[in-house]
């Protein structure tokens, strides 16, 4: 029996692990639920309509919105937060929060920021207040939280990423409806492009960052007057 | 390195006539726009045009009035871009000063050379405290094979005011020669004191997946990105919201201080009436000034 296996043998990474899964649950009381990132206007506008659109624009916007921001940039946070560098933890929040496209996109990342920078004072694991940057965005809260359980990097990221999937499948079972069969054969679809995703997020240099999401963008800003809606995003 | 040296370092490399991977044309202008105290009210005088290579400004002028706008032309008399090219544009409003700039015709990206060396363009515009500038230049064709980097930064300082547009049109549809190799990226970056407020990139790869797919590009061959800043909250959207119908193929937002107006679909003549209305509609709004249209854009 290999060495990992044997009960207790690794408590430290034992706890990350279980820190990651608190971290990244839908039961994690910061409203995540609420959110949909576009995808609602996407059915509105029958771009996304069946199991099949769904998988190709979660593929795309994994490819061309996490993979070129929130992961690469998680990487850079988690490591500013374990050097106790703020400005570079303020440095990335600015950037994270210019890229936003749209007043709901930037919403979203404010609100859930805010939230789970709530939780996190009640559990008493927030930095020092001066580190902390103001109107701090979702994922620097995330990196922070991350790195304070210890998580390691490649595991926040997969963490991170699996929880916008879960997410995105929850909006897609509510709001098209997508049957709760069908949201699994789609995790298994996309499984191996959130290993992707990781790994491109892990290769890119900083001026290869930034998400490229034109029609995303486009229809954020037109769910901002979709008549019928059950998200804010 | 003495400063004769260094010159002679710069001359040498942007005198041209080499056609392999180093092939580098540079032609770059430098504007300043300053408000000034003559006889009557304030004037915005432009203070500075400093040149170099094939980009020129036209005499300014003053359609709305001397106490109003200073608009001026901008010329590039190729017309376009090709491999090795160099464009540097940078523009300065002072305080109490407004701009207007605009150029004559549509400018084109061309197909890159055999070695697919890139073009390149960088704007550089910069409003302080307490300055106007309107950025309208006509749209960009770029065609089948052209390879390079359109980058746009606006620099503000506290109340400084601008808007501006970048529509770009890809392929030749008339001549039914689409847009389907090569590779152009366009990029924002807006600051307010120094801080970032709006960053955008937008790689057209008509080989990615996202050039056809809906997160991305959607198929669309015109694309056009309008900014504003210095606009009451939420005012602005809802007056473009009242005034231009309905359609998918555009939005309007507002976040962090940045009214975004985006167009993805396949008219040029669309794409532009759309900005020019938005921009008839915001300029009351931004400026007290009603929209005075360029002649240019009328030939």
């Amino acid at each position: 029996m290999a060495m990992s296996t044997k009960p207790g043998s690794d408590m430290n990474d034992d706890l990350a692990l279980l820190g990651l899964m608190q971290l990244v649950s839908p039961a994690l009381p910061i409203g995540a639920f609420a959110w949909s990132q576009g995808l609602e206007s996407a059915f509105e506008l029958g771009w996304v309509k069946d199991e099949e659109s769904l998988g190709e624009w979660l593929t795309g916007v994994l490819d061309d919105g996490l993979a070129r921001c929130e992961l690469p940039v998680l990487i850079r946070l988690q490591g500013a937060w374990a050097a106790a560098d703020d400005e570079t933890v303020g440095y990335w929040d600015d950037w994270l929060h210019a890229n936003r496209e749209t007043a709901e996109l930037a919403a979203e990342d404010m609100r859930l920021g805010a939230s789970l920078t709530r939780l996190l004072g009640s559990l008493q694991l927030l930095p020092e207040a001066s580190m902390m940057p103001r109107d701090a965005g979702y994922v620097t809260v995330f990196a922070w939280a991350a790195h304070v359980r210890g998580v390691p990097v490649r595991q926040t990221l997969l963490g991170f990423a699996w929880s916008w999937l879960e997410n995105q499948l929850a909006v897609a079972c509510k709001a098209l409806p997508l049957g709760h069969t069908a949201a699994q054969r789609l995790v298994e679809r996309l499984r191996p492009a959130l290993v992707e995703a990781v790994d491109m997020a892990l290769s890119l240099k900083d001026e290869e960052l930034g998400p490229v999401l034109p029609g995303l963008a486009l229809a954020s800003a037109l769910h901002e007057t979709q008549y019928s809606r059950l998200f804010r995003s | 390195m003495t400063a004769f040296e260094s010159l002679d370092a710069t001359a040498s490399m942007d005198s041209g006539h080499r056609f392999d991977e180093k092939r580098r044309w540079a032609a770059s202008l430098a504007l300043a726009f300053e408000a000034r105290q003559e006889s009557g009210p304030l004037v915005t005088r432009l203070t500075r045009a400093r040149h170099q290579g094939p980009l020129r400004v036209q005499r300014p002028f003053y359609p709305e009035g001397q106490a109003d706008a200073c608009h001026v032309y901008l010329l590039h008399p190729p017309g376009g871009l090709v491999s090795g090219d160099e464009l540097s544009i940078e523009a300065t409003v002072g305080n109490g000063a407004h701009a207007l700039l605009t150029t004559p015709a549509a400018a084109k990206l061309y197909k890159a050379d055999s070695h697919g060396v890139a073009w390149a363009q960088h704007t550089r515009l910069r409003v302080d405290d307490g300055g106007i500038l309107e950025w309208l230049p006509q749209e960009t064709l770029c065609f089948d094979g052209s390879r390079g980097e359109q980058r746009t930064t606006i620099d503000l300082a506290g109340s400084a005011r601008c808007l501006g547009w970048e529509i770009m049109a890809l392929g030749r549809p008339a001549s039914r020669l689409p847009f389907a190799s090569g590779r152009v990226e366009q990029r924002f970056c807006l600051t307010r004191n120094g801080r970032p407020l709006w960053l955008e990139r937008q790689p057209l790869d008509p080989q990615h997946p996202r050039f056809q797919g809906r997160w991305g590009q959607g198929g669309a061959t015109v694309q056009a990105t309008l900014w504003a800043v210095g606009l009451e909250d939420d005012q602005a959207v809802a007056a473009l919201r009242e005034a231009l119908p309905a359609a998918p193929y555009w939005a309007v937002t507002q976040r962090h201080g940045v009214l975004l107006l985006r167009y993805l679909g396949q008219e040029r003549n669309q794409a532009w009436d759309l900005c020019q209305h938005a921009w008839e509609v915001l300029r009351p709004l931004l400026t007290g000034r009603q929209a005075c249209v360029p002649r240019i854009w009328l030939t």
